[in-house]
């Protein structure tokens, strides 16, 4: 860690855990009514478990993204915060709104859009809150003693998803107008201007981890974010199919979407050559499993997965259906999920000083949350095909199919109990490394190449632990 | 090999093109819309029926145009399936229609309300959605007579003589049909939610065939008037009939023998 004001991160890290345990508190509740099982009705119905679940999810990815940027941004601009107070001050009403929001489901009060259930008065005050966020960041940017392409891309990327928060905030009568104007908020939030956040993450973290150089690393940078571009604007076209809107989208939307994966296979294609290309040994092995894998899960979830039920053909039977529930999970946890624990396992060693890297709970929280997530997708895609062909192919009842497919939720709940272990570990480790200390700052011995134990003497780093010793004939020999 | 200032250049002016071309069909669509969803047809009633399906957050559970969660049946086409008696006996208490499955909040509406929601839902199931939904390539329930006749204004129902189904059951079911007094329009809106009826039809409760064997007039009246003084605890919900269509349903549930 290098500036004082980089500590403000870990107040938004640790934020997005408890968020994110919530989230994963909801989602259970859904799995279990889904089954049959719903003794919480009266209380927390499904449609405010829904919102709640994906209320959640969105603002602990937006945190984590304010804290990755907190970290990030005076690095990048190599100066100190503009504002530590502005930061922690966003921080607290970014989590008062988003808990009042959260208790108001629960009364029956919200806008009532998929993904944009915050209730009106609400929308204004996260306006006030991203505007103080982008201020503070913007002027750190601004008065920086460098530009990098990575931060600018970050800080683009902010600035876009906040713009693009308005066009959500009007109202329609017309039913298809709202629907329209709704997924500039939400589509091009996820398959546009995140990419910009997730991508400029993305580069920092490789050229941490790896050493490749930055001109080289923000040169691709430049072109995932160019294929992201190109394809995900006209890719919101595959919302447009069947709402309502001209049947020219059918086929706009199913070229352009088409092309989406294109971005993602990019970032996974990238992600791995600039790991073979890597000329360092970063002791940090656990945060560049999380980085590399986030860009794999990335295109497995979003882009392969996406493509697969975007085709206009394919999408008449499958849109409204389960089949979206299994592309949303891995997309969004493969996407954004991943690289917000990715830039966290990076950051929890700099700030607190602890090396809880490469130690069995952070190992098997990365295996455990990832085998239980590709299960909760397979899971909800066999509910969900089956589901396409009982009630949309053979025309049986919604309830009739619903009683059919039960039994796949009983697959997802355990699937998802694998993933909540993970999640537990994740947290676990992340609690252990303790809080953030004054002392680290400036100190550059943790971001050190990994060195062999023979000739650690030169290094003031401490040794490495045992088990991540590459080659066990050369430790003999020393 | 590519140069980091041609790859910037070719996502600014990638990014730029693609914008403006998005803006252009935006506005494009912006101008067919209201033709290709009978925008003419948003009445008050329509866009208060809106206001209360937000307000709600009705997308928490069902889909509309395919979109919103799914917990609970697609509802673009809800009023062609099921009608608007149907809807606003289900609105007024949800799960008295569908007793020990998925429930659904049972809100407070007024009657007002019930009516705005149907005039929404009305309005949908208008739009010209390019396809959506799609017909079921082997429809196992064709011939369920709710699911396809297309009810007759409220005013003029209880008057009008009751519409035939408009699609063919097998030939032997037609020819039952024939025999008996015509099916009354409150019996495809209502009672196959629940009940079979030539095999077709709800699994709640048993099946209707040969029901006028086993009762008569009197207990057959009794039995709909008052479902709860007959058997307590019986998930059959009592039906707002007028005199006049209990008379209906009386006449031809003992014709079904």
């Amino acid at each position: 860690m290098k500036f004082k004001s980089q500590k403000v991160a870990y107040w938004f890290f640790a934020a997005c855990m408890l968020l994110l345990t919530l989230q994963l508190t909801y989602g259970f509740i859904m799995a279990f009514a889904h089954m049959g099982l719903d003794g919480l009705h009266d209380y927390i119905p499904f449609n405010a478990a829904r919102a709640t679940h994906t209320n959640l999810l969105v603002v602990w990815l937006l945190t984590g993204f304010m804290g990755a940027t907190h970290f990030i941004i005076p690095e990048e601009a190599d100066r100190e915060l503009y504002s530590v107070p502005l930061a922690y001050l966003q921080l607290v009403s970014l989590l008062v709104v988003g808990v009042v929001a959260i208790i108001g489901f629960h009364f029956n009060w919200w806008e009532g859009r998929k993904f944009l259930e915050i209730p009106r008065p609400l929308d204004y005050l996260v306006v006030v809150n991203v505007l103080l966020f982008i201020y503070n960041i913007g002027m750190t940017v601004w008065n920086g003693k460098r530009f990098t392409t990575t931060g600018i891309v970050l800080f683009m990327g902010l600035f876009s998803a906040a713009l693009l928060y308005l066009p959500g905030m009007i109202y329609f009568t017309n039913q298809t107008f709202d629907s329209y104007f709704r997924w500039w908020v939400v589509h091009l939030w996820v398959e546009g201007v995140w990419e910009l956040i997730m991508g400029a993450i993305l580069a920092y973290l490789l050229i941490k981890l790896t050493g490749v150089d930055r001109e080289v690393i923000e040169k691709w940078l430049y072109v995932i974010v160019g294929l992201t571009f190109l394809s995900g604007i006209l890719g919101t076209g595959h919302h447009y199919y069947y709402i309502g809107t001209p049947r020219y989208w059918l086929w706009i939307g199913g070229l352009f979407s088409a092309l989406e994966p294109l971005a993602f296979l990019g970032m996974a294609l990238f992600a791995v050559a600039m790991y073979r290309r890597s000329g360092r040994q970063h002791p940090n092995k656990i945060s560049l499993y999380w980085t590399v894998g986030c860009a794999i899960m990335a295109f497995v979830g979003a882009g392969f997965l996406g493509f697969a039920h975007t085709l206009p053909q394919v999408n008449l039977y499958t849109h409204g259906t389960l089949v979206t529930a299994m592309h949303g999970h891995l997309a969004f946890w493969g996407a954004y999920a991943m690289i917000v624990l990715a830039i966290i396992t990076y950051s929890m060693p700099l700030m607190t000083g602890r090396k809880l890297w490469n130690n069995m709970p952070g190992l098997l929280a990365f295996w455990t949350s990832n085998i239980g997530m590709v299960g909760m997708t397979g899971a909800f895609a066999v509910a969900g095909i089956a589901q396409v062909y009982l009630e949309r192919k053979l025309g049986l009842d919604f309830m009739v199919v619903q009683k059919e497919i039960e039994v796949h939720f009983f697959g997802l709940t355990l699937a998802a109990t694998l993933f909540s272990v993970g999640i537990t570990l994740f947290i676990y480790n992340f609690i252990k490394h303790g809080l953030p200390r004054d002392e680290m700052v400036g100190d550059q011995s943790l971001d050190a190449d990994w060195v062999e134990p023979h000739q650690k003497e030169s290094v003031a780093a401490a040794p490495a632990p045992e088990k991540s010793t590459p080659k066990t004939g050369k430790k003999a020999k020393a | 090999m590519l140069s980091k200032s041609q790859a910037r250049t070719f996502f600014l002016v990638g990014t730029l093109l693609f914008s403006l071309l998005f803006l252009f069909l935006t506005v494009d669509s912006v101008r067919q819309v209201p033709a290709q969803t009978r925008a003419k047809n948003i009445t008050p009633a329509v866009a208060r029926g809106k206001h209360l399906w937000d307000a709600n957050n009705c997308m928490g559970c069902h889909t509309l145009l395919g979109e919103g969660a799914y917990y609970a049946p697609e509802l673009t086409k809800v009023y062609e399936r099921r009608g608007a008696a149907w809807m606003d006996v289900f609105l007024k208490d949800p799960q008295a229609m569908f007793p020990g499955q998925r429930k659904m909040v049972k809100y407070k509406f007024s009657d007002q309300d019930r009516q705005d929601l149907i005039a929404f839902f009305k309005w949908i199931g208008e739009m010209d959605l390019n396809g959506f939904p799609p017909r079921p390539s082997r429809d196992l329930n064709a011939g369920l007579p709710a699911q396809v006749t297309p009810p007759a204004p409220p005013s003029t129902r209880a008057d009008a003589p009751a519409p035939r189904p408009t699609t063919q059951p097998s030939s032997q079911a037609a020819a039952r049909v024939a025999a008996a007094p015509a099916m009354p329009v409150k019996f495809q809106q209502l009672c196959v939610a629940c009940h079979m009826l030539g095999g077709k039809g709800g699994r709640v409760g048993p099946a209707l065939d040969g029901v006028g064997k086993k009762y008569n007039v009197a207990s057959l009246r009794k039995w709909l008037e008052d479902p709860q003084g007959v058997k307590p605890g019986t998930a059959m919900p009592k039906l707002p009939f007028t005199a006049q269509e209990l008379d209906q349903m009386v006449a031809f549930l003992l014709a079904q023998k």
